[in-house]
């Protein structure tokens, strides 16, 4: 079988590979390779059936319940969101990672599409779906239309968990703290910041349209750290109110803060918050 | 509708999680949350970083069902991938390297071995041959592959810590690799 350019160089890295042990550049130098290689191609797939077995030599450890509630509360707002949305919205994806995404999941399966990963490696968590958001703005006009226009039907993003399918795991204590309001903006508003388990909403009446061509965003500020911006881009309804889902945890968070941005959402809040609530 | 789901494969599964269904996805999360907990809390050695990783891993999922293709092997292997890359943007990233050995909260969380239905079962089964076949190589081969595979460590890494040459660390993972997959009957583990 033929074999390509530095052959020799790189065969050995195959196992390496494979584990992920390869350090970022000399990865995308191995990628390369693959696609030249006929036979490392045929060596990587073959030593793969290892690889892919090694996760199921862990003893197995039962995730929290809680866990699934969490998953499940975004997914279904989001799932609501697009129905909301119609079939030619645009599917929210993760884009705040672009050296790693799902597509490249499993080494060398696409060497052709991981020749163009940017290399290095994502953040953990939150804040994540906003980079997608924010690319897509049809996506981010969707959230706001939704609102506006379908107001508590379509408040889907808004709101954490509901619907009738299947639901998960039903967290029962709910903590509520009132939140503080610019009064010089929002006057007539009162919010209060509901938390029930990992999941939390701002309950939100009386409070104005955000300015034109703007919507409110969430923001999670945990100490010593810059305002992390949220998925969430949102307006009230006609008559003031809203349920605004927050994702993410709120373990280690000290606020969470409100600020009206330019449609497409902001990386860095652009004013002082018009609702700062502090998580129980 | 959850009961009916809960009847289709995963691969079926995952076009409706194509389409928004987040009932689908549900069944998913399901069914392979607990091996994804797994790897993520044996790499991690801690509960809270496990969750992240995996919570991370299925909205990830969630969010590029589209990107999944049956040629590319079962559901759960691509999902499992999904969790070890994220685990190691933990690892690699922060000072779990430096905890994760010592399980602070190990064997009580460990699963009992009581009610198993057959899938368990035969997962269960699968698991102990999978381990036979790696504990099965020499020494110097499985510490190299758990040292890259479930602690996250690159082979220059590796090389530094064993005071071995990177060639040798390289060489020990692919024959290592090479060994177990002919321990393992040389053809794919169900992992589905």
């Amino acid at each position: 079988m033929r074999t390509g350019p530095d052959h020799e160089r790189w065969a050995d890295s195959i196992g390496a590979y494979l584990l992920e042990a390869l350090p970022d550049d000399e990865r995308e130098g191995f990628e390369a390779h693959l696609a030249d290689c006929p036979t490392c191609r045929r060596d990587t797939d073959e030593l793969r059936v290892a690889a892919d077995a090694l996760p199921m030599s862990v003893e197995p450890v039962a995730p929290p319940a809680a866990l699934q509630g969490r998953v499940m509360t975004v997914v279904r707002a989001e799932a609501e969101l697009l129905a909301a949305s119609g079939p030619g919205a645009d599917r929210p994806e993760p884009a705040a990672d672009p050296g790693r995404d799902v597509e490249e999941a499993a080494p060398g399966r696409t060497s052709a599409a991981r020749g163009r990963r940017a290399g290095g490696r994502g953040r953990l968590s939150g804040g994540r779906f906003l980079g997608g958001v924010l690319e897509r703005p049809a996506f981010a006009l969707a959230c706001a239309l939704v609102l506006l226009v379908l107001g508590g039907a379509g408040g889907a993003l808004l709101r954490g968990g509901g619907g009738d399918e299947a639901p998960g795991p039903r967290p029962p204590a709910l903590r509520t703290t009132a939140a503080q309001i610019d009064a010089a903006r929002a006057p007539n508003a009162s919010v209060r910041l509901e938390q029930r388990d990992g999941s939390a909403r701002l309950v939100v009446r009386d409070m104005p349209a955000p300015p034109a061509g703007r919507l409110y965003q969430v923001w999670l500020k945990r100490p010593g750290q810059s305002p992390e911006p949220m998925p969430v881009l949102w307006a009230p309804r006609r008559d003031g109110s809203a349920e605004v889902y927050v994702p993410g945890r709120l373990d280690g968070v000290d606020a969470v803060l409100v600020t009206d941005e330019p449609r497409g959402g902001a990386q860095i809040p652009s004013k002082a918050p018009v609702i700062t609530a502090v998580p129980a | 509708m959850a009961d009916d789901l809960r009847t289709l494969a995963d691969e079926d599964l995952m076009q409706l999680v194509r389409r928004g269904q987040a009932a689908a996805f549900e069944v998913i999360y399901e069914r392979h949350s607990q091996a994804a907990f797994s790897l993520a809390y044996r790499m991690a050695g801690s509960r809270g970083v496990a969750e992240d990783v995996v919570q991370e891993a299925f909205l990830n999922i969630w969010r590029s069902g589209a990107r999944y293709e049956r040629a590319r092997g079962s559901v759960r292997t691509w999902l499992l991938g999904i969790v070890h890359h994220r685990a190691i943007d933990a690892l690699r990233r922060s000072f779990v390297h430096e905890k994760r050995r010592a399980s602070d909260e190990g064997i009580a969380e460990t699963l009992e071995t009581g009610e198993r239905t057959d899938v368990e079962a035969a997962r269960s089964e699968e698991a102990a041959t999978v381990r036979k076949a790696l504990l099965g190589l020499p020494p110097e081969q499985v510490q190299v592959i758990e040292l890259a595979y479930f602690g996250g460590f690159t082979h220059t890494e590796i090389a530094e810590m064993l005071e071995t040459p990177i060639g040798t660390v390289k060489g020990r993972m692919r024959l290592g690799l090479e060994k177990m997959r002919h321990a393992l009957g040389g053809g794919r583990v169900s992992q589905g």
